[in-house]
């Protein structure tokens, strides 16, 4: 067996494997064509830079938190310095995703300040006032009712800024509701003193809903060290009129009072309950957030990007539809010019599209809209080089050498030209994949190895395919190499 | 052997005229963008650089869509964010017998832009939330998206004039480049005509187009270099001569080549997602550009007087 041979045999085992690799690893799609969302997420930090610890730690609590959702085949992945990518394929609602991602979590207990009673009482009276106004606003504004209720609106929140010695900057009603609230949870959160007892001493959370009545408790499991310190807090309160405050990312969201019975050991078992009126999809989300542990630094979500089921698959068959019409397209444009020599080329381009789809496979690359749209346009890139050599072999030709030597000098002599403009685009690519943003980076991979196997199939598939057909008598006039319209020379 | 016969020698004034043409026209274009449009940038930046929400979605009609007022849906945004600034900035498209509806809005909330819809969904009847598209850009993130493409188009640009200078001597690296500059040039020009004409955006795939456009416009020169230094080797005629020579044997060559690389492309621009149509545009014009600069300029630039 010859090294022809070889080559040939060679490139249909190539082939095959492609095609081995492609049935039993299918491609791995992006959202854009698939469907689902991606959010961006974007680590804060007030002074210096984000450390590699502090991505490490976001990444680890965002990751327990979706997990802890139940999201199935949910991916996160850093990005850069300071930002993480999580996917949600299919139909999952963003919007809850983001709610629970985006909160800090950080949870303390907090005892009362002595002889702070009667504020408290005060604050927490205008705090449900602000609560059934925020409320009714939103039912107004919902239903379109109108401006008429608005008027009595602005007076009841006069009448809390005025009891609260309070006034907000906000000019529409909305903003005055919610600047007010975060006064008065402040406010309130002032009047308690920290204690050492957080979130960190917590192994375990739950939900339940209440006996009494419909709403959800959330229950909360700590440590021994956890359980130790929260019996010595309980203890230090037991049958005073100071409360026990349970305080989520600076808002208190529950102040309860400890029994006397408790004043000798506190109240132990390692265990507690808020209940504070929540709804189930609420409890949920707080017993997400508390399971994952508070974020080290707040996060932000920066971008979102949701596309949906049918519009996914919509843009499979377009990009399918442009690949493959082109692709037939230029094989006949090289059919019409070249004759035998494009032919060759049609089928080396067949055999680079294998190649190309079952690297993406291997590999893997996930394969998105502007990657379909690198590897298109790596498919011109790719008869490049063909052109380049059957360029040459022709004016050989012309010359009056004779077939077999000519297509040997042809790809002697385009060799450097092809090998030159390659090396062009894979910079370019290079720089892409390393500076790029996701999207663009799925762009510069699907071009950056259609590029490296178009050398490989131009070099080596067109020639071998070439030599094969030589090696038939029928097949060696030299005519069939030459456009039509200088067969009479 | 059939030639072209391209008359470079006699059309050197011509070729260099238009091409000054081309680039002042380019110029022109960006400094009016620059200075005289409403956006005051050179090009009119899209979402991707400047944050915003973008969203697509289907509507489900019984039989013909019905119109839908702009005021109404105004209306609906002023409820759902308080951003007092956010209704001035909107653009509103009803496509396809008002089926498809996309609206740009300034930056959103995650919760914002959900309210939005269900709202939506209350005033002009069911969507289908399976084709919709929405996008989301803070506008921290969109700064940091225009930083990074400026970066990666001037690195890959240093990286490639690197390649060029080793690969070449001084002259011929210096036109190849100059080659290069001038299509660049040329193809951000005509994008920022369109931002002031159609107001078309740019996004961070332009600079990908860019990039890509760069990387090809190099090639195409390099090959033709690559013949024009052979046949000086060998050369039989005068210097002037030998160039257009070489051009001419190359020209088959490269005009094959743009229109391969154009067929897939206007593939794209017909049946491919709508996201990558201005994409395929700009690759168009920038192959277009690429060729003739590798034809008739560059070698130009190589006569001597």
């Amino acid at each position: 067996m010859n090294r022809r041979q070889g080559w040939l045999f060679f490139l249909i085992f190539l082939l095959t494997f492609s095609i081995y690799l492609l049935l039993n690893y299918p491609l791995q799609l992006g959202l854009d064509l698939k469907g689902g969302s991606q959010l961006t997420l974007q680590l804060i930090k007030e002074e210096g830079r984000v450390t590699k610890d502090e991505l490490e730690a976001v990444n680890s609590v965002i990751d327990r938190r979706v997990n802890n959702l139940g999201v199935s085949e949910s991916n996160l992945q850093t990005l850069g310095s300071d930002q993480l990518i999580l996917e949600l394929p299919g139909e999952q609602n963003p919007l809850v995703a983001s709610r629970i991602l985006g909160k800090t979590a950080l949870l303390e207990f907090r005892i009362q300040k002595e002889g702070t009673s009667t504020d408290l009482q005060k604050l927490q009276f205008q705090r449900m006032n602000i609560k059934d106004l925020i409320e009714e606003y939103t039912n107004i504004k919902n239903n379109n009712k109108g401006e008429v209720l608005l008027n009595t609106f602005e007076d009841s929140i006069y009448d809390i800024e005025q009891k609260l010695n309070y006034s907000s900057n906000s000019d529409d009603l909305y903003g005055k509701l919610i600047e007010i609230k975060k006064f008065v949870d402040n406010e309130i959160t002032n009047l308690f003193i920290k204690t050492d007892l957080s979130g960190k001493d917590l192994v375990n959370a739950g939900r339940r809903q209440e006996q009494t009545n419909s709403n959800w408790e959330v229950l909360l499991t700590f440590s021994n060290a956890g359980g130790e310190k929260f019996a010595e807090i309980t203890k230090s309160i037991a049958g005073t009129n100071q409360l026990l405050a349970i305080i989520l990312d600076g808002e208190s969201i529950s102040e309860a009072s400890v029994g006397a019975q408790f004043a000798n050991t506190g109240i132990t078992g390692g265990s507690a309950t808020i209940s504070g009126n929540f709804s189930a999809e609420n409890a949920r989300e707080l017993e997400v957030q508390l399971k994952g542990g508070s974020l080290p630094l707040p996060i932000e979500i920066v971008e979102s990007n949701t596309i949906g089921a049918l519009l996914g698959s919509n843009n499979i068959f377009k990009s399918l539809y442009a690949a493959v019409s082109g692709l037939i397209f230029v094989g006949l444009f090289m059919i019409i010019n070249y004759r035998i020599l494009g032919l060759v080329s049609v089928l080396s381009l067949i055999l680079y599209g294998f190649f190309n789809l079952a690297l993406y496979s291997l590999i893997p690359v996930t394969l998105t809209l502007p990657g379909i749209s690198g590897l298109i346009l790596s498919i011109g890139m790719a008869v490049d080089a063909n052109i380049l050599i059957f360029e040459r072999i022709r004016e050989e030709l012309y010359d009056g050498n004779t077939l077999i030597r000519s297509i040997d000098s042809g790809f002697q002599r385009a060799n450097s030209s092809i090998v030159d403009g390659h090396i062009t685009t894979l910079v370019s690519c290079f720089v892409l994949f390393l500076l790029g943003t996701n999207f663009v980076k799925g762009f510069a991979a699907t071009l950056g190895i259609g590029v490296v196997i178009s050398l490989f199939t131009s070099l080596n598939c067109s020639k071998t395919i070439l030599r094969f057909f030589t090696t038939y008598q029928s097949l060696r006039q030299k005519n069939l190499y030459l456009p039509r319209e200088n067969l009479s020379n | 052997m059939k030639l072209f016969n391209l008359e470079l020698i006699k059309n050197k004034g011509v070729i260099i005229g238009l091409s000054t043409f081309l680039m002042i026209f380019s110029l022109i274009g960006i400094l009016y963008s620059t200075f005289y449009s409403s956006y005051k940038k050179p090009i009119n930046l899209g979402m991707d650089f400047v944050g915003g929400n973008e969203l697509r979605i289907e509507r489900i009609c019984q039989e013909e869509c019905s119109d839908v007022s702009p005021d109404s849906i105004l209306e609906n945004l002023r409820v759902v964010s308080k951003n007092k600034n956010l209704t001035n900035n909107v653009k509103l498209q009803l496509q396809n017998n008002n089926k498809l509806l996309s609206i740009r809005t300034p930056f959103l909330s995650i919760d914002e832009s959900n309210n939005l819809i269900s709202n939506f969904e209350e005033t002009i009847g069911p969507l289908n939330y399976d084709s919709k598209n929405s996008r989301l850009i803070g506008p921290k993130l969109g700064k940091r998206l225009l930083i990074n493409c400026v970066t990666s188009l001037l690195v890959s640009l240093a990286a490639i004039s690197l390649y060029i200078t080793i690969r070449f001597d001084k002259k011929y690296a210096l036109f190849a480049l100059l080659a290069l500059f001038h299509d660049l040039l040329i193809v951000f020009g005509i994008f920022s005509w369109l931002g002031i004409i159609f107001s078309v955006e740019v996004n961070s795939l332009f600079a990908v187009s860019l990039l890509t456009i760069a990387g090809y416009s190099v090639n195409d020169t390099v090959v033709i270099f690559d013949r024009i230094r052979e046949n000086l080797r060998i050369r039989k005629e005068g210097y002037n001569e030998t160039i257009e020579l070489s051009v001419n044997e190359s020209f088959r060559r490269t005009t094959f080549t743009s229109i391969t690389t154009l067929i897939p492309l206007i593939t794209l621009i017909f049946f491919g997602s709508y996201s990558l149509f201005w994409f395929s545009i700009s690759l168009s014009i920038g192959i277009i550009i690429g060729s003739y600069s590798s034809i008739f300029l560059a070698p130009s630039l190589l006569l001597k007087d």
